[in-house]
């Protein structure tokens, strides 16, 4: 059973880590909208014509 | 979208004649009005046309493009900004709005996407469900006044909050509970992960080294638990201590304490149990019923947001030489004259200098349609002038405005709102008295007769008697119906209140807003002259399209025939509309104006009269437009043996009219805030539990007065901030199954804490004897808290069972 004095030592440090991810992604607002962020990238729309329509050529669609 | 028949950008009916047209994505739609089609071009503009596409709701139609102008000119101010703009590091400047018209997702993408365009503008947030924005900007390139009209110009109103604001407490607060709540997750896995260990050691051996290591990772999770996730119950605790009561958190954090302090002496001496999971466990349940309980009172909003909201912030104060001046509503002082533009909020209460004006105060003082104002007549602070422009002269500013005695009397009927001391933290309370007082007499008792067995028979006594039973079987039972209720729309944001629903015996209805939708339905039509017959509402409508008075927007609806073109359009203030139709001069609105004068006809004071150069061609006569789901509403609850009423500040009429159609027998019409106050403690007095049901700010100190208050989501945010629950959707129908859903709470709870007595009962002389092994005690615990979580998820299962049934039953029928 010596193996559990390198196993769960090395588990707790794995939940540190993921505590103080955690508390990173609290602090930098990761948590503060739950819905908003989850659909943005539905309406990012890739077409670099739509932000600045001179500086690239008119795709077809 | 409804694009057929409204403005392609706000959804507001189109006015018929000339019809403004914007082109978007190569395709053409009808606008209302100019400042729409500015909107929407503007937004094409910058290529965020998707916008269309994604959004779920139609936008807010923009202010009038000159006034929103003169208000954005006010912020260059220095007196004004000041306020609410901070210094951000080098050469940028921060500021916090809320914005008005945020309804869904695309709106935040919409308001990220328009600002971030801005140049320098180098951050932008927007937080949808707290409708703030934060934004950062660099001094030399950009200004306040820029970032507001970018955001007049896409159609949303923004109001810098002020700076102090800036450190948001309910952030703070979200934001701590979050952590919380992680930490007691991770604690409670990892200390279940080792105990699971232990009590698989203590059936098939385990050496003593082992079982040491084991214990001693459990103490090394459930100290950042006890330590850092349970400070709230300990801070609670110490509160109610302090203010010498033994409220809920009191037998809790005595729970944790004890709990901890005995494993950790185990774990030191090498004693048989220890019960780190169990500690992590507890606080973690703990915790997420907490959680839950302040994510719906956050969604509810708070006062400060909804008093901001209402007050406009600056004014046009009128100099000595009449010119107009931009100034803050905290400049103002006695005496000033100030000009109100149409459309705008009076900031301050004031007698009318001006011949006559419209204003809209159904916020206030119930009334649903503008009332005129002559010159002379008081005009109050957070009211909209709809036909002006106004002059006024100012009588009272800031605190002693009636908005805030409104505010006033909401924060005290608040305060003094009986609360009932709740059940079962007394019983509990008392509970956790008895047990140490039997665990001093234990460790005494035993001490004298075998000092050896004293520690672990005095252990056995805590732990088999936990109060965990008992401090989980309230809130269990209370979390489970909050989700259950949330899941069927009725946000609960004081726990308590499902305690009162349950026990309510008079309904407390508001009128305006509430029982009825905030627009006016055609109810008949009288048409006088029969060879008009087919024509009467057509000819109407066509005149009523070129309006946005209520009254008009009404008869637009209801016609369904073609548009016909009016010529010679015109509006006369507070009496009705002209204009030329097929040659022929009509006239729509009260009875004597469309008669030029002379009223022959009797009995038709109510009615909006159409008529001709030869007489009247109908009368129409309308009324206000009954919520959906108000009359169902009303039957459930009169069926459930509750009394109902209506408190109104409308006019008599339409208060007897409205009850007379939802068969409510008593009513009360011209009521002020506190009248209805009154009533409510009249009707207390009596021995009634009184639930109020309101949406208005007119209704907030009612509601902040009931035993249970009930606002709609679609309310004002002061009647939300100063509710126990909301109702999303505006369902009225909910309200009977939520009180179903809470009387079963009740029921639950009772047996929850009966359970959790007998149990004790039961087993505390036998571990006081010292019969009881600790790992014994520590199962008999942990089963009488999982008996308590299991009873509480039956809260709502019925009421799934019997709508499946019911929806089985109908079909059937059908």
């Amino acid at each position: 059973m010596t193996i559990l004095i390198v196993m769960i030592p090395l588990s707790i440090l794995l939940l540190i880590g993921a505590g103080v991810a955690f508390f990173w992604a609290v602090d930098n607002d990761q948590f503060d909208d739950m819905e908003t962020p989850g659909l943005l990238p539905l309406l990012d729309n890739p077409q670099p014509s739509d932000l600045a329509p001179s500086a690239t050529p008119e795709q077809a669609p | 979208m409804n694009t057929a028949s409204g403005c392609w950008h706000c959804g507001e009916p189109l006015p018929a004649g000339e019809v403004v047209q914007v082109t978007i994505d190569g395709a053409t739609h009808p606008v209302c009005c100019h400042g729409c089609r500015a909107a929407a071009e503007w937004i094409e503009q910058l290529g965020l046309a998707d916008y269309y596409r994604l959004r779920s709701q139609p936008a807010v139609r923009p202010a009038d493009p000159a006034e929103a102008a003169r208000s954005r000119a006010a912020w260059t101010r220095p007196e004004m900004a000041r306020h609410v703009v901070r210094e951000f590091g080098e050469g940028s400047r921060e500021a916090i709005m809320l914005i008005e018209g945020v309804r869904c997702s695309a709106c935040v993408w919409l308001i990220e996407r328009a600002l971030g365009a801005l140049s320098g503008v180098s951050s932008v947030q927007v937080n949808a469900s707290a409708r703030r924005a934060r934004v950062v900007w660099r001094k030399s390139e950009c200004s306040l006044a820029q970032v507001l009209e970018t955001l007049a110009r896409t159609g949303y109103r923004a109001l810098p909050l002020d700076a102090a604001a800036l450190d948001d407490a309910r952030k703070r607060e979200s934001r701590a509970a979050l952590k919380g709540l992680i930490v007691a997750g991770f604690g409670a896995m990892q200390a279940m992960m080792y105990a699971s260990g232990l009590y698989l050691g203590a059936f098939d051996g385990v050496d003593t080294s082992t079982r040491d290591l084991l214990r001693w990772f459990g103490l090394l999770v459930a100290t950042p638990v006890v330590f850092y996730a349970a400070r709230p119950f300990f801070a609670g605790a110490v509160r109610s201590l302090r203010a010498r009561a033994l409220g809920m958190d009191v037998p809790v954090a005595l729970a944790i304490a004890l709990i901890y302090a005995a494993s950790l002496i185990e774990a030191l001496r090498g004693g048989a149990e220890v019960y780190f999971d169990s500690v992590s466990m507890f606080v973690f349940f703990l915790l997420v019923g907490r959680y839950l309980e302040m994510r719906a009172r956050h969604r509810a909003g708070d006062l400060s947001d909804a008093l901001a909201r209402l007050t406009p912030v600056y004014a046009e104060r009128v100099g000595a030489d009449g010119a107009l001046e931009r100034v803050g509503v905290s400049e103002l002082r006695t005496g000033d004259r100030v000009h109100v533009g149409e459309g705008s909020g009076v900031p301050a209460d004031g007698a009318l200098l001006s011949a006559r004006c419209r204003v809209d105060e159904a916020l206030l003082s119930g009334e649903s349609a503008p009332v005129t104002k002559c010159c002379g007549d008081t005009l109050v602070a957070g009211s909209i002038v709809v036909e002006g422009p106004a002059q006024m002269q100012v009588e009272h500013v800031g605190a002693d405005t009636a908005l805030a005695g409104i505010v006033a009397l909401v924060t005290r009927a608040a305060a003094a709102r009986p609360r009932l001391a709740q059940a079962g933290e007394r019983a509990a309370a008392g509970f956790v008295a008895r047990v140490l007082m039997l665990a001093v007499l234990t460790a005494i008792g035993w001490s004298l007769i075998d000092p050896a067995r004293a520690f672990t028979a005095t252990l056995a006594v805590l732990v088999v008697s936990c109060p965990c039973a008992f401090a989980l079987a309230v809130p269990a039972a209370l979390t489970r119906a909050i989700a259950v209720l949330a899941r069927r729309g009725v946000l609960v944001v004081r726990p308590d209140a499902i305690e009162h629903l349950a026990g309510i015996t008079h309904v407390v209805f508001d009128k305006t807003g509430t029982l009825t939708d905030p627009g006016l339905t055609l109810d008949r039509v009288e048409v006088l002259r029969a060879d008009e017959r087919e024509n009467a509402l057509t000819l109407a409508a066509a005149l009523a399209r070129g309006s946005r008075h209520p009254v008009a927007r009404a008869l637009a609806a209801a016609a369904t025939g073609r548009s016909m073109q009016v010529s010679d359009l015109r509006a006369v203030a507070g009496d009705g509309l002209e204009g030329v139709v097929y040659g022929r001069r009509l006239r729509l609105g009260r009875v004597d104006f469309a008669l030029g004068g002379a009223s022959l006809q009797a009995g038709l004071d109510d009615a909006v009269v159409l008529a001709d150069d030869k007489g009247v061609i109908a009368a129409f006569h309308l009324c206000e437009r009954l919520r959906s789901g108000a009359r169902a509403a009303i039957a459930a609850l009169v069926a459930d043996g509750l009394t109902l009423e209506i408190a109104s500040g409308d006019a008599a009429s339409r208060v007897a009219d409205v009850a007379q159609r939802l068969g409510i027998t008593q009513w009360r019409a011209r009521l002020r805030p506190a009248d209805k106050l009154d009533r409510l403690a009249t009707l207390r007095s009596a021995g009634a539990r009184v639930m109020a049901v309101g949406d208005g700010i007119n209704d907030a100190p009612v509601l902040a007065g009931a035993d249970v208050a009930v606002a709609l989501a679609a309310g004002t945010e002061l009647a939300q901030a100063s509710s126990d629950i909301v109702l999303a959707g505006e369902r009225l129908d909910l309200l009977a199954e939520a009180r179903g859903i809470a009387r079963e709470t009740l029921t639950i709870l009772r047996q929850n804490q009966r359970w959790a007595l007998g149990y004790n009962l039961l087993a505390m002389p036998f571990a006081a004897l010292g019969f009881v092994p600790p790992w014994l005690a520590a199962i008999g615990m942990s089963a009488s808290s999982l008996f308590v979580v299991l009873n509480a998820l039956r809260i709502g299962r019925q009421g799934e069972r019997s709508r499946a049934a019911g929806l089985v039953g109908s079909k059937a029928v059908a």
